[in-house]
This record gives structure tokens, C-alpha cells and sequence, in this order.
């Protein structure tokens, strides 16, 4: 620190970075003007000394000290507005991703071929394209892309053409170069673009059409050619042993057999691509060929067998069939040479249709057994069962009257039924009173409450039930004995009753008492207002509601089969039933 | 010293007489009309033209970039001229543009002696793009110590920011094993090398080429008009872009990849094919106004040329001697429904033995004065804290990089000190709180004179002219909202390079 304020006389005290320095307004301190000068003369600026002096420099610099900082400023170069048509050459295509990018493209993978036309390539094309027929015009695209094939294959072969007067590199040349990664359209113009190109180069003296900065070229005029650019850079030695020499020798090996693998491999799976897509061609063309045949057969009025129209094996017998055929499976293997074995490979008909009827087969069986796993252990009674139980009597179309629910539901047969809710309401109260016999439980099977549905004439669906807990009294825990208390006793005078459920008198009552609660509902709905109507409802609704929700309470109270004939849950009981005994 | 009076026409004594047209040769010093006053100008380079001869010039004492060509009726050949210095007794060459190639020579002998301090640096500055120059150059900067010092030095306003400095050529310590081992040989090869050079440029001299020879090439701005983006811009400096596009009259750049056309048919066919609508790397901040994007050299190579040579357009000193391997690009970005367009950049070197923490720093000429250099230099600050390393600019530092990072450094610094409560502070805590270096905390300081010695103390003065600024600042953001780096928006972890990606360039 050479800076001297206060006195002046003394030395200062070194200012060491960590020292807290207390920090002040101006007016709290004395002014000492020039120790200014003597400070700045200390200071670098950074910029270059010759530079340092330049009159903008200057200006600016002592502007922004006066406070006028708008008049601290360089002038530089104008730029303007281009009058470049920009909404054409810049698409408005980006969408902010809500992420942030992670990009690792190369500036060459986003810009395809890196030759681009000027004026004197459009000329040229446009001969060149006079002279050949429609189908084998060359594209601009094409056309740049046989460029930049020949622009980037003579970079690489002669990296140094400029400099070292090699001679244009011949067509042989190139076409030495031509390996599969080599695009068809390149092929396919390469030959008779190659002596524009060449003529280009030639007129150029050989340097590249592509725009490249100047590389180094070994040249002593290199170091200082302005225009020569990025040059390497020497590698930093790291330090020998013998042991890092075999070390990374193994490595590169290593290395390199990788990238060697993995480069057959990408190019087997190509040559496998081309070969399905080569295959996959003719297949098609054997199919237009064979529409074709077929035509010709049908307007020259030849009937045979049509043999000719699908595949076979010579041997076999063909099969009458269109000739339709399956996609080849997608599959890891390598198609097959041609040569070896045709008929083998050839993919016939019947086989296809074999197949397929198989695998229906082979599901159906899936399925069933299937269906049996679900259902083991309960015996389906249903009309025509998926899974039919052994031995499959007459009695044992009853079913016993276990209170769970069932495995599957019912089959749809009497779905219709079911779904007639007048006659539900009904029948649910005449179920709940048939219900506690019904479900009864017993020690022994052949003595349990059991089921039948069967269909009578007309349609009509019948219960039929039989061992009712009348006759099967047995002794039961204390807790069993206590749930069915009360259906044991009305049993006795329901059953009279029951039997007479389905007179035809019963029967007409409920038919009547259905007429009249939907003449009652019509009736309302044309009298009441629409709003009193829709209040009304909802009253209703939840007037209903609460019954069946107290009628649940109880019915859950008293015993399982009064729950499931209130729950709304309508069993086989809710069509019409009758009892067996 | 007799490099230094090229570029400044000070000192020792000159040749000087009235010469005519033809008479007027490269490195004659004359009066040129310009805006209506004489100033003094070197010629640089001159071009036969149907209406007359044509002449490029350097204004003395004004910045290159304004450097340019003028019809010879601009010449004033009322007054005298001065006639470029005699060439050195050992390095004669005869004919009228030979000025060149002792300058050549004068190089060459200092890159023979180049650990010898008292080369001056002027040359370096002139040759920024030429090879061995590059190291001096260095070395300059850090003596830049004044002599004719500025009076009044402090500054604010101007926005515009353009720093650049060169990338180190080679790590100092393998430098001098170089030296040290085999100078005798390397002696050997320069003899050769000034064997060959002088034969190459004496073939391009005579060949009839080029108006000169390679070393004065650069000193002339090469392309004369830019298309990119939405601009048209006028180049600053020279850009070493293919010799073939000096020729044209405007060169088109893809704003995305950064691409270069000497013609509009080939651009526009460039145009559709390019599907690049950001820089090429990871997105690694993100606000409403602005994206930052790092590139890596080594993996984008393609695209960091392109960037270089753009940049050195604006870059006097910028060198693109060396790939661009070893550096980081840092791409500042505005958003709009056709892609990330770059509005400038600044570029870290992977692994800086010297701690700088950005080696170029540039706002593209059609985005300048508008705030932007500030939020470069800011992201470079908000990097190295996420570093945990203090870090500073690359030198040197252009006359707009100086401006920009003074305005910066004053004003980070003023915040802090201003914070409502705080009495004192340590220059070591402003340092960790900016991650600005102490040497650039204690120079801010002195620059702006807040750093005074007090009754036996030391004291940080906040003048009235700092507060009143401080003040304005907080006023015109509260205007117009603050543009500032949020480290919250910040995704971005130090990368992490191993001995062999550093090293293993090809």
C-alpha cells in the first residue's frame, strides 16, 4: 500500500485482506484531493497497454466519473434491421419443453448434407435433369448429397489436397470409397455428377467447394498464416512406465474390439433389414402377380383348382383357400438364404389355417379350465354349465342353500326376469316370509334347504325348494339357534300360506296391485306440477329409502335370509316360485 | 523500443515529408478527413480501383474497429507524413512493402528470446492471432503497469460488453521443460522456420496474390458486411473465415448453428435443411427473459468454431490459434417461438491453472447496450460461487470489457457495502460474498476511491457520487424490474473432467 491520507508523514499500516475495514460517508471524514492521482497510478486496467490510451476510452471513462453515463459509452459499428425475409427462413417451430433441453446432437446431425447449392449448381441441374427421363430426375436434395459425398470423402482421403497438389481424386476412387453406408440416391448420380464436380474442383485449384476455415498443414507458414485456425494442441507427456505402456495398450485393444463387435453387429442387422425388406417386396410382388393370374383366369374362363394362386409344398396337396396370407412373425433370425431348401420355408396355407384353428382350440380349453379353477368347489346348476359337475342327476340340479352369495352370477337366462322391478318389490316381500325356511341351515347335506330353477310352459321360471327347516330340526350352537328364533316360528302357518303363492289368485292380485301403483304413478305425474312432482319424488325416494334401510336394520337383525330378500338383492326367489313338497 | 511507434506513433524521432498518391505506401502515417477534422491515420493496406486507389486506415489513438477503407481524395497531402521506421540493420530486406517482413523477423527473434521481460508487448497486441506471439501476450497484460496513468479513472453507463482474452497455449511449467531441454534444437528449427518463411513470403509478395504479406493480413477487417438473424452487422475486426468470403459482399450466418454462407442460394438451401433451434448442449438456466446453454468444445466442435470465428469478428484480441477443446461455452439466450437465438456468450476454460473463471466474454453487436453483458458477467460470478472458487476475467481485457466489468464489480460491491447495518467488512468477506477475487475487491475499491487512509486507519468511503448512483440504480429497477441471474433457477453442477479429457485431444 503506497497510499498516504491523514498526515501524510507516516508510513501507513499494511492493509491486510482479512482486516475488518469500517466503512464511512464522505462527510465523515476529511477530503485529501491528491492522494487521487497518486492511488490510480497503482491501479492496472487490464486492457492492453497500447489501448489503453485511445481517445473513446478516455472519454468514456472520465464521462462516467463527471456522472454522465449516458455519454460513457464507445461508439461501435451500426447494425440494422436485414431486410431478409426471415419468417421464411426461420420457421416458427420451437416449442418450449417444460423442462430444461439436454441436447447432445451435433451441429452435423442437424443439418444433413453439408454441401448446400449455389446459382451455378441450379444451372447445372437443370440441364442435367433435361436429359433424363421423369423417373430419374435428380432432386436438389440428391444432388447435394452426391456432392457432399464426394466434398467429405476427398476430405478425408486427402486431407492436405490444397497444399501438397495431389491430384482431384479419380471416380475409381470414390467408388472404392462407396461402402453400405453410402445412400442409393448417391449411387444411383455419383457417376454422372462426377465430372461437374470434378471441374469445380479443378477451377478452384482442388480446395474444397465446402467452406472450411484454414486447417494447419504442417506447413512452416503456418504459424503465422492468419487464416490458420484451431490447431491442435501438444498433448501434456504424462510420465512413463512400463506398466501404464501395456496398461492402456490392453485398454485400446479392448477398445477397440467393443467398437469392433458393435460395428459388425449394426451392420448384420442392416444386411438382415435389407433382407427382409428385399423379401417382403417380392412376397408382394408374387401377391399382384397372382391377383393378376386370377384375373386373367376369370376373363379367359379357365376353372381349376387354383393351385397356382397359393403357396404349397410340392408334395402335399394344395388347399382350396384365397390367397391371403399372414405377415411373416416378426422374428430375431436371419431370413434364410435363398437356394437352400425353398419349399421348406415356404409358408403354406393350410398351415396358417392349421394353426389358427389350433389356437381357437387351444383357447377354448384354456378357458374352460379355467373356468373350473374359479368355480371349484361349487357346482354350477345353471342351465347348460360351462363347468358341468360329474354326476349330474336330477336331484343334484337342486342346489343346496349355503347363504353366500354365489360364485358367478346366474347365467343370463333369466336376467329379463329380474329386471321387472314391479313385480321385484312384490316378490321380495313374499320372499321374505319364504326366506327363513329357505335358508335354514343343516348338518347334513341331503337334508339341507335346497333350490331348483326350472323353465315351465310359456316361458315362466319356476323356484322349486325342498328340506325346509320344518322337517330338518337339528341341534344348532346356541348363537345359530338364536338367529333363525322367529322364522322357526312362523314356519308352520307360512307354509300354508306359501303354498298358495302361485294360485292364480295371488298371482292376480300382484298383477293388479302393479296396474294400479303404475296407473296411480301416471295419474300423478299428469295432475301434479313438475316441481311439486320432483319434490314429491325425492320425498318419496327418500321416504323409500329409509324404509329399506330400517327394513335392512331389522332384517339383518333378525336373520341372514330376511337381509337378502330386503337388501334388494333379488335371488331366483324374485321371479314366481312354488314349492316342491 | 521500436515495435511501439507502429501502433502509436509517439515517440522517437520520425521520418517525416509530403508525399504524393503514388508515393503513398503501407505504414505511412497521414492526415485523413474524418467527421469533419483531420485525424492521423496509418495505412494499412491498399487496393487498385477502377475510380482510383483505395485506402485502408487506422485512426491513431481510436480503436481498430473504426478502422476503414477511404477514396484518396480523403488524404490530406497538404500536411506531412511520416514514414514508416526504417527496418532493423540485421533484418534488411529490400522493396517498398517490406515493413512487413521485418516485422516478421522482429517476432521471430522475440520468440527466440521470448522469457526475456523486456520484449515489448505491443507486438503481441498486433499479432493476437499469431502463434508464438500468444505467450508475451500474457506477460503483457500482467505488466501492464502504468505509466502514463489515466487521470479521473472511473466510469458507469455503458453496457456494452466485450472482454476477450486468449487461451493459454501451454501450461507455463511444461513450457520451460521444453525450454530447458532441447532449446538448442528448437533454435535449430527456427533458423529453418526463417529460412522457409522468408521464401514464403517472398513467393507471395512477388506472386502478386495479395496486396501483403501474412502478418499484416489481419489488420484488416476481411469480411465487409454480416447477415444474421433478424440484423444485418458490421464486422469489427479480422475473423480468419475461409480467404474466399473477403470477396463477398455479405456473408450470411444461421443464427442457430452458427453456420457461414458467402452465398444467399447456398444459404437458404442451408436453411431448410438445418433443424437446430438452440445451442447444442444442455439448458442450464432458465428465467422469462433469458436461457443459458453450456457447450462443451471438445463434443461440439463444430458449432464452437463456428462461435469462435463469429466472436473474433468483435474480439480484437480473441485467438483462435488453438482448438476449442479446452473451454466451456456459456450461451446466453432470448426465447420466441422460433428458437433459442444467441445473444452472446462467454467461454471458461475446463481446467484454469491462473483461476480465471471466463476467458472470452461477448454480447453480439445487434444485442449490445441493452443490459445483457452485465448478465453474462453476473452468470460467470454466480458459476464460480457454485464453484466455491473465486475467480476472475482473462486478460486482457477489450476497452468495452473493462467498462462492463468495472460497472459490475462497482456496483456488486457498492450493494453490499450499502446493506442497511453493516459498519465494517473485511475485503477477504466481500471476496467470498462475489467470488470476486481480493485482488479485483481491492482495486474496485481504490479504482473508485472508496479505499482511503484516515487518521491512521483505513476506511471504505461510500462518496456521495456512489450513493447518488446506488440510489438512481434501485429507482430505475423499481421501474422497470431487475434483470438479474436468480441462483435458484441455476441446474448446474461443476463439471467434472478427467486427466485424459483434458488432455487426450485427438
Amino acid at each position: 500500500m503506497t497510499r498516504y491520507g491523514g498526515m501524510g508523514r507516516t508510513r501507513p499500516k499494511k492493509l491486510t485482506s482479512k482486516a475488518s475495514i469500517p466503512i464511512v460517508r464522505e462527510h465523515e471524514i476529511d477530503l485529501i484531493e491528491d492522494e487521487i492521482q497518486n492511488a490510480l497510478q497503482q491501479i492496472e486496467t487490464g486492457v492492453e497497454k497500447a489501448e489503453e490510451s485511445e481517445f473513446h476510452l478516455q472519454v468514456a471513462i472520465s464521462a462516467a466519473a463527471q456522472g454522465k453515463v449516458k455519454d460513457a459509452h464507445i461508439p461501435t459499428p451500426e447494425t440494422v434491421l436485414s431486410n431478409l425475409r426471415y419468417d421464411e427462413l426461420y420457421p416458427p417451430v420451437f416449442s418450449q419443453p417444460a423442462t430444461y433441453i439436454r441436447f447432445s446432437s451435433t451441429v452435423e446431425d442437424c443439418c444433413g448434407p453439408p454441401y448446400c447449392m449455389n446459382e451455378d449448381d441450379d444451372v447445372f441441374l437443370k440441364n442435367f435433369n433435361q436429359k433424363r427421363d421423369a423417373a430419374n430426375q435428380c432432386s436438389e436434395d440428391n444432388f447435394e448429397e452426391v456432392m457432399s459425398f464426394f466434398e467429405l470423402t476427398s476430405r478425408k482421403e486427402q486431407p492436405y489436397a490444397c497444399v501438397d497438389n495431389s491430384p482431384v481424386m479419380s471416380f475409381e476412387e470414390f467408388q472404392e470409397a462407396m461402402d453400405a453406408a453410402v445412400d442409393d440416391s448417391v449411387k444411383r448420380f455419383a457417376k454422372d455428377i462426377y465430372d461437374y464436380w470434378k471441374s469445380r474442383r479443378v477451377s478452384g485449384g482442388n480446395e474444397p467447394l465446402l467452406p472450411t476455415p484454414k486447417a494447419e498443414a504442417g506447413r512452416e507458414a503456418d504459424d503465422t498464416d492468419p487464416y490458420v485456425c484451431f490447431r491442435r494442441r501438444e498433448v501434456r507427456q504424462t510420465r512413463k512406465t512400463r506398466g501404464r505402456d501395456a496398461q492402456s495398450a490392453d485398454k485400446l485393444r479392448r477398445l477397440r474390439k467393443e467398437l469392433e463387435d458393435a460395428r459388425q453387429l449394426v451392420a448384420l442387422v442392416r444386411q438382415r433389414e435389407l433382407a427382409r425388406k428385399e423379401m417382403l417386396a417380392i412376397e408382394r410382388q408374387i401377391f399382384m402377380q397372382r391377383s393378376e393370374v386370377k384375373d386373367m383366369k376369370r376373363k379367359l374362363n379357365i376353372k381349376d383348382d387354383d393351385e397356382d394362386l397359393i403357396n404349397q409344398r410340392p408334395k402335399k396337396k394344395p388347399v382350396e383357400a384365397p390367397a391371403v396370407q399372414r405377415p411373416a412373425p416378426p422374428q430375431l433370425r436371419m431370413p434364410p438364404k435363398t437356394g437352400t431348401q425353398p419349399a421348406e420355408d415356404l409358408l403354406l396355407l393350410e398351415d396358417v389355417q392349421t394353426e389358427k384353428e389350433n389356437e381357437i382350440i387351444r383357447d377354448i380349453k384354456q378357458n374352460i379350465t379355467k373356468h373350473i379353477k374359479w368355480n371349484e368347489g361349487y357346482v354350477d346348476f345353471t342351465r347348460a354349465p360351462l363347468s358341468p359337475s360329474p354326476e349330474r342327476t336330477y336331484d343334484a340340479a337342486f342346489r343346496p342353500a349355503i347363504t353366500t352369495q354365489l360364485p358367478t352370477p346366474p347365467s343370463s337366462e333369466s336376467s329379463d326376469n329380474m329386471t321387472d322391478s314391479a313385480i321385484d318389490t312384490r316378490s321380495a316381500i313374499a320372499l321374505h316370509k319364504l326366506g327363513p325356511d329357505a335358508m335354514e341351515l343343516s348338518e347334513d347335506p341331503s337334508k339341507m334347504p335346497s333350490f331348483r330353477r326350472r323353465i315351465g310352459r310359456g316361458g315362466r321360471l319356476f323356484i322349486d325348494r325342498r328340506n325346509l327347516a320344518a322337517r330338518c330340526r337339528v341341534e344348532m350352537d346356541p348363537w345359530k339357534a338364536d338367529r333363525f328364533k322367529y322364522d322357526q316360528e312362523d314356519s308352520d302357518e307360512e307354509l300354508e300360506y306359501e303354498r298358495d303363492q302361485f294360485d292364480i289368485q295371488i298371482m292376480q292380485h300382484r298383477a293388479i296391485m302393479a296396474a294400479k301403483a303404475r296407473d296411480q304413478a301416471a295419474a300423478a305425474a299428469v295432475q301434479a306440477h313438475a316441481q311439486a312432482q320432483a319434490a314429491q319424488a325425492q320425498a318419496q325416494a327418500q321416504q323409500a329409502q329409509r324404509r329399506l334401510q330400517a327394513e335392512q336394520l331389522t332384517a339383518n337383525n333378525n336373520s341372514p335370509s330376511g337381509g337378502q330378500a330386503g337388501g334388494s338383492n333379488p335371488g331366483p326367489g324374485a321371479a314366481v316360485s312354488t314349492s316342491e313338497t | 523500443m521500436g515495435g511501439r511507434d507502429e501502433a502509436n506513433g509517439t515517440p522517437d524521432p520520425v521520418e517525416k515529408g509530403f508525399a504524393t498518391l503514388s508515393t503513398i505506401r503501407i505504414g505511412v502515417k497521414a492526415m485523413v478527413q474524418k467527421d469533419g477534422e483531420l485525424r492521423k491515420a496509418e495505412i494499412l493496406s491498399i487496393k487498385q480501383r477502377k475510380d482510383g486507389p483505395s485506402f485502408y486506415v487506422h485512426y491513431v489513438d481510436f480503436n481498430k474497429r473504426l478502422d476503414e477503407w477511404i477514396a484518396s481524395s480523403r488524404i490530406d497531402l497538404s500536411h506531412e507524413v511520416e514514414w514508416p521506421q526504417p527496418e532493423k540493420p540485421e533484418k534488411k530486406k529490400a522493396g517498398p512493402s517490406n515493413k512487413a517482413p521485418s516485422k516478421n523477423a522482429q517476432k521471430r527473434v522475440r520468440a527466440e528470446s521470448r522469457d526475456v521481460s523486456a520484449t515489448p508487448d505491443l507486438l503481441t497486441g498486433k499479432n493476437a492471432n499469431v502463434g508464438k506471439a500468444q505467450r508475451p501476450s500474457k506477460a503483457g497484460g500482467k505488466e501492464n503497469r502504468g505509466d502514463e496513468t489515466p487521470v479521473n479513472l472511473s466510469f458507469g453507463g455503458s453496457e456494452a460488453v466485450s472482454a476477450d482474452g486468449t487461451p493459454k497455449p501451454d501450461s507455463d511449467d511444461v513450457d520451460m521443460i521444453d525450454v530447458g531441454f532441447s532449446k538448442d534444437v528448437k533454435e535449430e528449427e527456427k533458423a529453418l522456420g526463417l529460412m522457409s518463411r522468408e521464401e514464403e513470403i517472398e513467393r507471395l509478395r512477388t506472386s502478386g496474390s495479395m496486396t501483403q504479406n501474412p502478418t499484416e493480413i489481419h489488420r484488416v477487417r476481411n469480411l465487409t458486411r454480416l447477415q444474421m438473424g433478424k440484423y444485418d452487422v458490421e464486422p469489427w475486426y479480422f475473423s480468419p473465415y475461409p480467404a474466399s468470403f473477403s470477396d463477398a459482399d455479405i456473408v450470411y450466418i444461421d443464427e442457430f448453428c452458427l453456420g457461414y454462407f458467402d452465398n444467399k442460394r447456398s444459404f437458404e438451401r442451408h436453411r431448410s435443411k438445418c433443424t437446430l433451434v438452440h445451442p447444442p448442449g444442455n439448458e442450464i438456466y432458465r428465467d422469462d427473459y433469458i436461457s443459458f446453454f453450456e457447450v462443451d468444445g471438445r463434443r461440439q466442435r463444430t458449432w464452437c468454431r463456428n462461435l469462435c470465428l463469429l466472436s473474433k469478428l468483435f474480439l480484437d484480441h480473441k485467438t483462435l490459434y488453438y482448438d476449442v477443446d479446452p473451454f466451456l461455452f456459456y450461451c446466453m439466450c432470448s426465447r420466441d417461438e422460433t428458437g433459442c437465438h444467441l445473444v452472446g456468450y462467454f467461454s471458461k476454460e475446463k481446467d484454469s491453472a491462473e483461476g480465471y473463471n471466463l476467458a472470452c466474454i461477448l454480447t453480439l453487436p445487434q444485442y449490445q447496450r441493452r443490459g445483457y453483458g452485465r448478465l453474462l458477467i453476473s452468470f460467470s460470478y454466480e458459476l464460480s460461487k457454485r464453484e466455491g472458487k473465486l475467480g476472475s476475467p482473462e486478460k486482457p481485457l477489450s476497452d468495452l470489457g473493462l467498462l462492463g466489468y468495472r460497472q459490475y464489480w462497482r456496483e456488486t460491491l457498492v450493494e453490499i457495502l450499502m446493506e442497511s447495518g453493516r459498519e465494517n467488512i473485511s475485503e477477504h468477506d466481500l471476496s467470498l460474498q462475489t467470488s470476486m477475487t481480493e485482488k479485483d475487491v481491492h482495486e474496485t475499491l481504490v479504482v473508485f476511491n472508496m479505499l482511503r487512509y484516515h487518521k491512521g486507519n483505513w476506511v471504505i468511503v461510500l462518496t456521495d457520487q456512489v450513493v447518488e448512483e446506488h440510489k438512481k440504480r434501485l429507482e430505475k429497477e423499481k421501474l422497470k424490474g431487475a434483470r438479474k441471474i436468480d441462483p435458484a433457477r441455476l441446474q448446474w453442477k461443476p463439471p467434472v473432467f478427467t486427466a485424459s479429457s483434458r488432455t487426450w485431444n485427438w
